[in-house]
């Protein structure tokens, strides 16, 4: 072994993302999570998961997380060890890492969390780290000229996956006074597509994997909500967003599937009326579809081939994060959540902070994202100052990225807390030097 | 597609399902509308919510035993009821009661955050809090179209007739198919 070997872990609730510093992306990205298919007794590991062949239809899922927290410390060791051993290759005693933990993260679940690091698989230093600061850390590099890094400063959105944080970074750290949190991320969008798939169509109140898949692939952010609504209404090939999702059967495929790949992105073409441009590709396109099969007919659900079709779900799932309140959550939205963040910081950081918002987090991936956040943040921030939108390149790496950025910087050796020290003082007292 | 095709789901898990707990004590609650909305949040936390939902800390053996390996277990109860099997599995369940993973709600309440001084953040404190604008949009809750009409039991969204007795029939007051 060279040097040091640094694993950079940033350890989500949905996802873990896992590699060695100074890596431009990590080499494993698995859920985090086990989950039992209904046809077994065992449980499958996170690599597992990702199979092509494994079916995990009603498979019944144990995620070490809750509500964006570790709770479940002995599952979550087992999925490490598995990660570290299997997936790694790498003996966590010649080793040092560095973790990410959810913001404001409890003392006990702190401490339980060096335990396991130090005492149960023996790493020889540890850097705890958040979220925004990595992601701040990573734009602030690939963009050296840009405001981010001159101003050192920038306001961090994270959609993740049990909630969702705006958080302001100043001088490479969060400031933590300022961070507000949305209850909505990933998990709840996929549960209420489920709750309508399931009201609509058929019963998928058991198949998280599924509809992950069918959020992933079909759904994405309204930019005008009233007028998706009356093309969402039109019957038969004048609903631009209706698409059909195939079930897995069990002997042909395992996966679900989207039934016409290129039915379901017609939506991305409308124009600001809500109406398709006629092309005269367009036209070709729709012909050879109506030789297979005319177009009232494509758009019904065939009973026998196990497949249900969407419409407005596709753009009122997403719709949460920015109106919780009209689906009862007693929560702002997340303009609103930003325009929070932003007013409990220092005025003279405000212009820069909303020139400077970067979208990171798995749901920012739904089209239209970043357009419908402008177009509601606008009219709540002060005409003098600038609104700027930036999506991570890759969001849902971004944070690792940035991880792997700083654990293989110069000072990294510095800042992390070596096993000795965690002996002499314990962990209440070396959580003090990780943040300010 | 608001057709009931749900019989063509043939492989589908026909898992027996029940109003959760928390939901059952929001029933017997004077405020339905107040507990039917906190119960609808904490379904959409819900990893498996198609699943009979445990509680993993409770005095309730059934509960206790929720927290290890045999969790999955419990939801085939009702199909499988072995006294013997069950019995092992209380003893065992008593055993590792004390190391059972606890509930975030939990972990928070023992934080004692509130006990804090005004100026430190904290999860609390970090709340986005209540919206400022008053204007709500309603949807439908059955076909998602906007909704003019509030149900006077249960206070979920609906459009017309046809909704309201969907409704009804359906999730009035359930939020477990
Ligand atoms: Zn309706
Ligand atoms: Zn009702």
């Amino acid at each position: 072994m060279s040097s040091n070997v640094v694993v950079v872990l940033d350890n989500g609730g949905g996802l873990i993302k896992a590699g060695i510093a100074g890596e431009r992306d990590p080499a494993t990205v698995v859920p985090n999570c086990t989950a039992r298919p209904l046809s077994s007794k065992k449980h499958l590991l996170p690599d597992q998961l990702l199979s092509p062949t494994s079916d995990l239809t009603s498979a019944i899922i144990r995620r070490p997380f809750d509500r964006g927290y570790l709770i479940n410390h002995d599952l979550q060791s087992t999925i490490w060890s598995h990660i570290f051993s299997s997936l790694l290759h790498i003996t966590p005693s010649s080793s040092s890492l560095l973790l990410t933990e959810p913001l404001f993260n409890l003392p006990s679940i702190q401490r339980t969390t060096d335990e396991i690091v130090f005492e149960e698989f023996n790493f020889k230093s540890l850097f705890v780290s958040d979220s925004p600061s990595l992601v701040h850390l990573y734009e602030a590099s690939r963009r050296p000229y840009d405001v981010v890094s001159k101003a050192q400063c920038s306001l961090v959105v994270d959609v993740g996956f049990s909630f969702t944080h705006a958080a302001p970074v100043f001088q490479n750290f969060t400031v933590n006074y300022g961070v507000k949190r949305m209850d909505l991320g990933g998990k709840a969008l996929t549960n209420y597509l489920k709750e309508l798939v399931s009201y609509r169509s058929v019963n998928v109140m058991d198949e998280t994997f599924l509809i992950d898949d069918v959020k992933e692939k079909l759904c994405f952010v309204s930019t005008d909500v009233a007028r998706d609504l009356q093309i969402a209404r039109r019957r038969g090939s004048d609903n631009h967003f209706r698409c059909t999702y195939v079930l897995p059967d069990g002997i042909n495929h395992t996966k679900g599937f989207v039934k016409d790949p290129i039915e379901a992105q017609r939506y991305l073409k409308l124009s600001e009326n809500g109406d398709l441009p006629s092309q005269s590709d367009e036209t070709d396109e729709a012909d050879q579809t109506e030789a297979k099969s005319k177009p009232s007919e494509r758009n019904k659900v065939d009973l026998t081939k196990n497949e249900f079709s969407l419409s407005n779900e596709r753009f009122l799932v997403p719709e949460m994060i920015f109106r919780p309140a009209d689906l009862g959550m007693n929560q702002a939205g997340l303009a609103e959540c930003i325009v929070r963040a932003v007013n409990s910081c220092h005025p003279h950081l405000h212009p820069v902070l909303y020139e400077s918002i970067i979208l990171t987090g798995g749901s920012t991936l739904f089209p239209g994202f970043a357009k419908r956040l402008e177009n509601e943040l606008r009219p709540l921030v002060p005409d003098v100052y600038q609104v700027k939108i930036t999506t991570q390149e890759d969001p849902i790496l971004g944070v690792w990225r940035g991880g792997s950025l700083l654990a293989s910087s110069p000072d990294f050796d510095a800042m992390c807390v070596t096993k000795s020290e965690y002996e002499e003082l314990g962990s209440a007292r070396c959580r003090r030097r990780f943040f300010r | 597609m608001d057709d009931d095709v749900s019989n063509s789901l043939r492989r589908m898990s026909t898992r027996a399902r029940k109003v959760a707990p928390k939901m059952a004590a929001a029933l017997a609650s004077t405020d339905n509308r107040t507990q039917a909305i906190l119960a609808r949040l904490e379904a959409l936390e819900n990893d498996n919510p198609g699943a009979e939902i445990v509680e993993p800390n409770d005095d309730d053996d059934d509960a206790a035993a929720a927290s290890l390996d045999e969790d999955d277990d419990l939801v085939f109860h009702k199909k499988h009821p072995k006294g013997t099997k069950r019995k092992t599995r209380q003893a065992k369940a008593l055993e590792t009661a004390k190391k059972a993973p606890r509930t975030f709600l939990e972990l928070l309440h023992d934080a004692n955050l509130e006990s804090l001084p005004p100026h430190v953040p904290t999860y609390l404190r970090a709340a986005v809090g209540p919206p400022s604008s008053t204007c709500r949009r309603h949807f439908c809750t059955v076909c998602g179209f906007s909704a003019k009409y509030t149900c006077v039991r249960c206070g979920m969204r609906f459009c017309a007739v046809r909704c309201q007795t969907i409704h009804n029939d359906t999730r009035c007051l359930k939020f477990v198919a």
